[in-house]
């Protein structure tokens, strides 16, 4: 049999905004069940890749091969069909509604006219029980939940999605320490599942507990492609800035 | 693989049942210091006026509150989207007008009615459309709009109080009662509970709640907000409809005059009862609660000889008051929990 094409495989992805390119060819594979670490200095482009990935841009040229099929991505709703997930950043969560509420925002399960409230608060604590992720109750309003525990609500609504690869905007920015691991452990949680992790994070420790293989972005253009095992925290930094001492030790 | 197992345990994990403060933390701590209010100013309205208390004043408290309990549950859905309504007094004199002009022109009841709500439906959609598709603040356009609604029907009656005949099946509303209390009463109560189902049991309810929240989250989650919030100013309208007509059936006539200031009664009801003046937290037991303490406040101060014209300033002064309460609710509920923390 032959090699199974990857999850997710981009090549030379361009997009410009009027005068400005903000993507110069960029290549990018992640395989099912891998955890893929993207980093790059500010406005190397990692934000507006992964807008593409998930439907919210379009990109000018290049390719986008799900499963080795090429797809045209032109909306989020076709991202979702691709089972391509997204947690942005602001995690898109209501501080007022409960946690079950948040998980099955948009798609409250129904009883005739009437919220199933029993049903999703039965299916809420499966889902995060599932995923090992502990709040004292689904019932518990979200806007009461620290940092840690809403980013954890958001990683498993989008889970509860099932998609094929979910990509996280800076998980753990701005988390406390115990809080960082409980994140870092629900990505290990989810990638086992088979599920395609695309992480985004400033947090270069964090790379190092999680991810299988690391994608450097420079200035609009993919520059370097490492296994995890390849590489230490002072090459990683200098592949990022582009130093020169390290140069004539990358392949 | 690399080291994905060795992690310590995940933070903020508490047992897993309803504690004493979790309930503490959810319970509405302004509703739960009304309730106090309404004791001590029925106690204290008790002692002043022998007569506060007799079962005749409170069915008739009742009577005179049902309008305002009516608006006052939709306004509850259009506060807790984070908007505002306030053409509903403008919208009550128009329909109480338009059914009585209606009525004198020989329109049966059965028409009257369903034509009364809708045309208060129809104000709320001409709000919605404006404040939800075209993105103008609500409060810019309920604004714009209770001037011209209220203009349209002065315009019409040029002012004078229009009668209904008290034969007609509308009038009969007015006076008819069950249990000892009036269909108006009762109608309030209905419309109460239904409020209630809708903003706690459905898909509505929730996003209404989850706009008022965080709008962007709801509307990323594939909700069409647009109409959901439009949906809140058409609900608002509709009400203001029916409690146009409860007020010309119980005056017997239709005045384009009637019902000013009474946005201020409803907005001050719901806020009063706990309900987030931001939106996102809505309580419809609160509104009930905010239009018996501002009912009973006009109410006791009639019955102990005062001017009627006193009532509009205390109910302005409740609804500052309230406000007040409201944006400090937040801080009440710290200092609980903090207490009961201690305490534990």
């Amino acid at each position: 049999m032959a090699e199974k094409p990857p999850l997710v495989e981009l090549r030379g992805i361009r997009k410009s905004f009027g005068a400005v390119t903000s993507l110069s060819g960029v290549d990018l594979t992640v395989g099912a069940g891998e955890v893929l670490g993207l980093v790059g200095d500010n406005g190397a482009g990692k934000s507006t890749l992964m807008k593409i990935l998930a439907g919210a841009l379009q990109h000018d040229s290049g390719d986008i091969a799900v499963n080795g099929r090429t797809v045209r991505l032109s909306s989020p709703a076709d991202a979702r069909r691709e089972g391509i997930g997204i947690v942005y950043q602001d995690l898109a969560l209501c501080d007022t509604i409960d946690v079950a509420g948040n998980l099955f925002l948009g798609r409250e399960p129904r009883k005739g006219p009437f919220i199933d409230r029993a049903a999703m608060h039965a299916e809420s604590a499966r889902i995060l029980a599932d995923l090992h992720v502990r709040v004292s109750s689904t019932r518990q309003e979200i806007g009461q939940l620290s940092g840690g525990q809403r980013q954890t609500v958001a990683i498993a609504r989008a889970v509860s999605l099932e998609p094929d690869l979910l990509i996280l905007d800076e998980p753990t920015a701005a988390l406390a320490v115990a809080e960082v691991e409980s994140v870092l452990r629900l990505i290990g949680d989810v990638a086992s599942r088979g599920v395609g992790v695309i992480l985004i994070t400033h947090r270069l420790q964090d790379l190092f507990r999680v991810c299988d293989r690391i994608t450097v972005m420079y200035e609009g253009r993919s520059v370097d492609d490492a296994p995890i095992g390849d590489l230490d925290i002072e090459k990683l930094v200098a592949m990022i800035t582009r130093s020169d001492p390290q140069k004539e030790e990358r392949p | 693989m690399t080291a994905r197992t060795d992690t310590a345990a995940p933070a903020g994990s508490a047992p897993p049942r309803l504690s004493p403060a979790v309930l503490w933390q959810r319970a509405n701590k302004s509703t739960l210091l009304m309730i106090g209010v309404i004791v001590v100013l029925f106690g204290a309205f008790g002692i002043a006026s022998p007569t506060f208390l007799t079962f005749g004043n409170l069915s008739n408290l009742a009577t005179q509150i049902a309008p305002a309990v009516v608006v006052g549950v939709a306004m509850t859905f259009v506060i807790t989207s984070g908007q505002i309504d306030l053409s509903v007094g403008s919208t009550v004199a128009f329909v109480a007008a338009t059914s009585a002009e209606l009525l004198a022109a020989g329109l049966d009841s059965a028409l009257v009615i369903p034509i009364g709500i809708a045309a208060g439906a129809f104000w709320g959609l001409v709000n919605g459309w404006f404040a939800a598709y075209h993105r103008i603040p609500p409060f810019v356009v309920t604004l714009a709009t209770m001037s011209v609604i209220r203009g349209i029907a002065l315009l019409r009656t040029e002012g004078f109080s229009v009668p209904i005949d008290n034969r007609l099946f509308l009038a009969r509303i007015g006076d008819a009662s069950f249990l000892g209390f009036s269909a108006s009463a009762w109608i309030a109560l209905v419309v109460a509970v239904a409020g209630a189902v809708l903003l706690y049991t459905t898909r509505f309810g929730q996003y209404i709640t989850g706009i008022g929240s965080q709008e962007e989250s709801v509307r990323r989650a594939g909700v069409n907000t647009r109409r959901v919030k439009m949906l809140a100013l058409v609900l608002s309208g509709s009400a203001a409809g029916v409690a146009g007509l409860l007020i010309a059936a119980r005056l017997g006539s239709g005045s384009a005059n009637s019902a000013q200031g009474f946005e201020l009664v409803v907005i001050a009801a719901v806020v009063l009862g706990g309900t987030d003046l931001f939106g996102g937290r809505g309580t419809i037991v609160g509104t009930l609660i905010g239009a018996v303490i501002t009912g009973a406040i006009a109410n006791g101060l009639t019955l102990l000889g005062m001017s009627p014209f006193l009532t509009p300033i205390v109910t302005g002064c409740v609804l500052i008051l309230a406000i007040w309460i409201n944006l400090r609710g937040r801080d009440m509920a710290e200092l609980g929990a903090r207490l009961l923390r201690r305490g534990s």
